[in-house]
């Protein structure tokens, strides 16, 4: 948020707001919001478009990078793309106004209807340089998607958008996988009908043929030559009927609607909804479900055993006779839809919090959005009211002690920014919370909630953060506050440019603090005492620094933020106790989610000074031994030799025994055609001499002479009185 | 990640496949001292060792001695027409991915009549195994000359020695774009063949192998020279290839260690002319497969045939305005 703002110091000197139709300026503003009143003439993150794309693609995108990427592509870099540069940029300041106005739409609609109106206005033909220029600009959009501004309605309209795509992507791997079970639960049921008589009937062959009466086929004599079907080529009944109950459960499945060509299925019940706005009601629907999640999860089960052909009635018979809610896992839930459950601070019950706790930490499918329009709560303890209370701006980090929640606390100034940690909220498995600032906060009149939501995350008042616990196994992984102004420091600084009484230009870094954002609150505006320059004191110093100026003890210091007049003077704003003592608790808040991200980690700060101690301690000793140290440093130790992974070769047998290389045989059966007592095959089908002494010494010595690869060594005769030994050993000899 | 309550139920159902569950019922009708059945055995012993169920496996062939090799797998098979069995093995694949495809061809069936299927199935790249059972001759149709028969060699249709130099199925299946594993085995170092079937099977992505075979009747001594001395064999090794056992490595010294993804080097090792390599070649398993490039959105389940089917044939249909059939989203 660099800002910069050119104010006088006397609000004399200003001039009004000449827009009457502006709204009223609070009383008091911080001094940083000096340049953004209008939002209108500003091209930022809003209007945002939440584009229809496919899976894993980007969720939404401003209108004005959308107009950039148009103009990139459609306007030629030079001086003639000036001319469309300026009306396609006209063309979306007025998109920006009619949104703001809350005419929101669809991208391509507003568009040209915009288009249509700004040629009319302009009073050129619709082929004129307007109407052309801005209609090639619309071709060249690519992206399309609702508009929307920064509004009290932006945070559902986001998740809500956000969670139909994860649903969308949810859809098609559950019609995936559920189609592709029909697909193969009917292939056999088909291959099992093909070997039945009726497949082979003189009918079903003629209608196999088509519906052309062609009697040139004599299909009755072509099905009594066909073979007649054997009952043991036959599915076993009890596994027809299985599968043509799972088969019918999963082309019936009510989660979601049945899409293009799912199998048309009479019984099919209307698809259930999936939004509640309180957690009570998404837990009875949840409730309601049930037995037909049952249903339908043991159909699923049973159909992905039978295509693998691996269901066994005796042991899977009784599993499916007693399943129950016990058996469902997270990944068959994961295949269902999950709810959106859509709390909002000052309509929801107080109560929900808690129930929406609870569910988050029993892992169901759902994802829960807390709207927060307002953070900084009341004042003082009032009666009970319809609202969270001032901790909504903690509860996002109260979830993160779930640990198994996906969650995401940011601001609606920051949503763009944010977008990869919604892509990630999407593909999470498991439950997740959206806490989000929509900045529309009733008691800060007149700044726009886009400024206010930015304001609250720059004061550290809800910084934004993710905590996702599929990332990795550690919070370093898990844990992410990156997306925060200058994470490191405890308020962020920006430089504020303004004219003294004198005409004089001053420039001066300020820190925006917790209470900044604070003095901007109607209601905490009477714990704020604005002081002109003739009413400053020397006790006053600038928040954040009190205590630490000279002679700070000896006087009690009057913290002070700068602030605005509605007509843009600069103020001192003396705070009060009570600003103060909320801004501690914010910033101690701030620290902590610090730590969490390993910025000033104090596990690791003590660690690293008791390691300096150590260190310093041992650098001492070091010295004070260095003069009588004689003996040489011991050689550090050679490394183990590597492991010899080699084995050693098996020794060849020696000695007077035949022998195969049975490692090399290639099964060729010419040695067990011989004789198969004496050579034999192992239970790698290859040959080893099961028994020497079941053959002869010439049957040995053949087989040797046969062997394709040599392989057969036949030693020496074991029976000495064999005939024609003499030959035979020297027939051997190539092969001993 | 946990395993999926199918993934436990399915682990009940214990299975221990051995070797005899693949034999088929009809005993191996290929000549004595024939090379097919060392592929043969080295088939079943992977089978075995990746406990492949039989209903999960098809073995497709085309037409020759090699191709007889499903009758005698316990597996689905196709035994199909001469120089086709590629075809077959892409629509069985594209269908059905669950499936381990093996396809066993021979020199005669591959490299002539099957040429154009061969080509083309390396481009795929589909997630199969080819055995190319290559022994220089059509056996079954008792010695002719096949495309991979040296020069000079006398057959029954070349009686006065083969004109031509034989084609080099190694360097022809290199040259093919989106090539992504080529592997050369001889049916007489079985443990090799079994280890490069092994790395084959595990590719993902269109895996050639071709086999050296010996024909002991009709090309006798075609390989003598090579089997009687293993000098002449060179055996690429490399930690992405071959790991030699003992055995194989004490006999067979002639070793050379290749980078499988080093594609000059296999080119000249393909067109050796005194050795015969045998290792991997060429292996890249980044190389994209047809059958997921293709892979649909949706399963095409009959409903989804039929109505894409009747929106075609709406296209061309003739309606009265009233009776218009309502466009079919989702």
């Amino acid at each position: 948020m660099q800002q910069q703002a050119e104010i006088t110091k006397t609000p004399a000197s200003t001039t009004a707001p000449t827009e009457d139709e502006a709204p009223a300026l609070p009383p008091l503003r911080p001094a940083l919001f000096a340049r953004y009143t209008d939002l209108e003439s500003l091209r930022y993150d809003y209007p945002l478009v939440l584009l229809e794309t496919g899976d894993g693609g980007p969720l939404f995108r401003p209108l004005s990078r959308i107009v950039d990427d148009v103009l990139s592509v459609a306007a030629p870099p030079d001086a003639s793309g000036e001319a469309m540069r300026q009306q396609v940029l006209r063309l979306e300041a007025r998109i920006r106004r009619n949104v703001a106005l809350g005419r929101e739409g669809m991208l391509s609609d507003l568009w040209q209807d915009n288009a249509t109106r700004m040629v009319k206005e302009s009073g050129q033909s619709p082929f004129g340089s307007l109407g052309t220029n801005l209609d090639i600009a619309r071709k060249r959009l690519t992206l399309d998607g609702v508009v929307i501004g920064c509004d009290h309605t932006t945070p559902g309209k986001v998740v809500t958008h956000t969670w139909r795509a994860k649903q969308n992507a949810k859809a098609r791997r559950f019609r995936r996988k559920v189609e592709g079970l029909i697909l193969r639960l009917t292939d056999i049921l088909k291959s099992d009908h093909m070997k039945s008589d009726e497949a082979h009937s003189a009918g079903a062959l003629a209608s196999a043929m088509g519906q052309d009466q062609d009697s040139s086929i004599d299909f009755g004599s072509l099905s009594r030559i066909l073979d007649r079907a054997r009952p043991e080529d036959r599915l076993p009944e009890d596994r027809v009927r299985r599968i043509k109950t799972a088969l019918e459960a999963l082309q019936c499945q009510p989660f979601f609607g049945p899409g293009r060509a799912t199998e048309i299925c009479r019984r099919r019940p209307a698809p259930y909804s999936y939004t509640f706005d309180s957690c009570a009601a998404a837990l009875d629907a949840l409730r309601e479900r049930l037995p037909a999640i049952l249903e339908f999860t043991k159909a699923v089960t049973i159909a992905e055993l039978e295509v693998e052909n691996k269901y066994r009635p005796d042991l899977h018979d009784p599993i499916f006779e007693t399943f129950d809610v016990s058996d469902l896992t997270a990944d068959q839930m994961e295949l269902l839809p999950g709810s959106l459950i859509l709390l909002h601070d000052g309509v929801t019950e107080s109560a929900e919090i808690a129930r929406a706790f609870e569910a988050l930490a029993g892992g169901l499918q759902i994802t829960v959005l807390i709207q927060v329009d307002d953070i900084l709560g009341p004042t003082s303890p009032e009666p009970p009211r319809n609202s969270f209370g001032a901790g909504t701006a903690r509860l996002a980090s109260m979830a993160m002690g779930l640990n198994n929640a996906f969650v995401l606390q940011a601001s609606s100034a920051h949503l763009y920014r944010m977008q990869e940690a919604f892509q990630r909220g999407i593909q999470h498995q498991g439950p997740a919370l959206f806490s989000i600032y929509s900045g529309a906060t009733r008691t800060v009149p007149g700044v726009p909630p886009y400024v206010l939501s930015a304001a609250a995350t720059e004061s550290r008042a809800f910084p934004n953060f993710t905590y996702d616990p599929s990332a990795g196994s550690d919070l370093a992984a898990r844990f992410n506050l990156a997306h925060n102004p200058q994470v490191g420091v405890d308020w962020p600084e920006h430089r504020l440019d303004y004219e003294t009484a004198d005409g004089e230009r001053q420039s001066e870094a300020l820190p925006f603090t917790f209470a900044d954002f604070a003095i901007g609150d109607v209601r905490y505006q009477r714990f704020c005492h604005p002081a002109a320059q003739d009413d400053w004191t020397p006790d006053m110093v600038p928040f954040g620094q009190a205590g630490s100026g000279p002679g700070a003890k000896d006087r009690i210091p009057e913290p002070y933020v700068l602030g605005l007049t509605p007509e843009n003077g600069l103020l001192r704003v003396g705070v009060d106790d009570k600003i103060v003592q909320a801004a501690a608790r914010c910033n101690d808040a701030w620290r902590r989610l610090q730590e969490l991200a390993g910025i000033n980690n104090s596990h690791a700060l003590r660690l690293l000074s008791e390691e300096r101690k150590n260190r310093e301690a041992s650098a001492i000793e070091i010295a004070a031994a260095l003069p009588t140290a004689d003996a040489t440093p011991a050689l550090p130790e050679a490394p183990p030799s590597p492991v010899q992974l080699a084995q050693e070769p098996a020794p060849e047998p020696t000695g007077d025994d035949p022998w195969i290389e049975t490692a090399r045989c290639t099964t060729c059966k010419e040695c067990t055609q011989i004789n198969s007592a004496l050579f034999k095959f192992d239970e790698n089908m290859q040959a080893y001499i099961a028994d020497p002494d079941a053959g002869t010494y010439r049957q040995i010595v053949e087989a040797a002479e046969s062997c394709q690869v040599s392989i057969i060594h036949p030693g020496q005769p074991r029976n000495l009185e064999e005939a024609d030994l003499d030959e035979l050993r020297e027939r051997a000899k190539p092969f001993l | 990640m946990n395993a999926s309550m199918s993934q436990c139920l399915m682990q009940m159902v214990h299975t221990d496949y051995v070797i005899a569950d693949y034999q088929s019922e009809i005993a191996p009708r290929w000549c004595t001292g024939c090379g097919d059945t060392a592929i043969l055995t080295a088939m079943q012993r992977l089978c075995r060792d990746e406990q492949l169920p039989p209903e999960k496996t098809v073995c497709v062939s085309g037409i020759g001695c090699a191709s007889r090799l499903p009758h005698y797998m316990n597996a689905y098979g196709f035994h199909g027409i001469h120089g086709r069995a590629l075809p077959v093995a892409e629509g069985i694949k594209i269908r059905r991915p669950d499936l381990n495809v093996f396809v066993t061809t021979g020199d005669g069936d591959c490299c002539s009549i099957g040429a154009a299927h061969w080509l083309h199935a390396i481009r795929y790249n589909m997630n199969m195994t080819l055995l190319l059972h290559d022994n220089n001759v059509y056996g079954l149709t008792k010695k002719q000359a096949s495309p991979t028969s040296p020069q000079g060699m006398k057959s029954n249709t070349t009686p006065f020695g083969a004109t031509l130099n034989p084609l080099n199925p190694l360097t022809v299946t290199l040259g093919v774009s989106n090539v992504s594993f080529v592997a050369q085995a001889v049916d007489w170092i079985p443990d090799l063949l079994y280890d490069i079937l092994r790395q084959a099977y595990h590719h993902k992505g269109f895996s050639f192998v071709r086999i050296l075979q010996r024909c002991p009747n009709f090309m006798e001594h075609r390989f003598d020279d090579w089997v009687r001395d293993p000098s002449k064999m060179r055996i690429l090794t490399h930690a992405n290839g071959l790991r030699l056992k003992p055995e194989v490595s004490r006999v067979y010294k002639n070793q050379e260690t290749h980078d499988p993804l080093d594609m000059p080097r296999a080119l000249a090792l393909a067109a050796l002319k005194e050795e015969i390599p045998v290792g991997i070649l060429y292996r890249d398993p980044t190389v994209p497969c047809y059958d997921e490039l293709r892979a649909g959105e949706r399963p095409s389940t009959p409903g989804l045939v039929e109505l894409v089917l009747n929106e075609e044939f709406d296209k061309v249909g003739i309606w009265p305005a009233e009776t218009a059939p309502a466009a079919a989203g989702e």
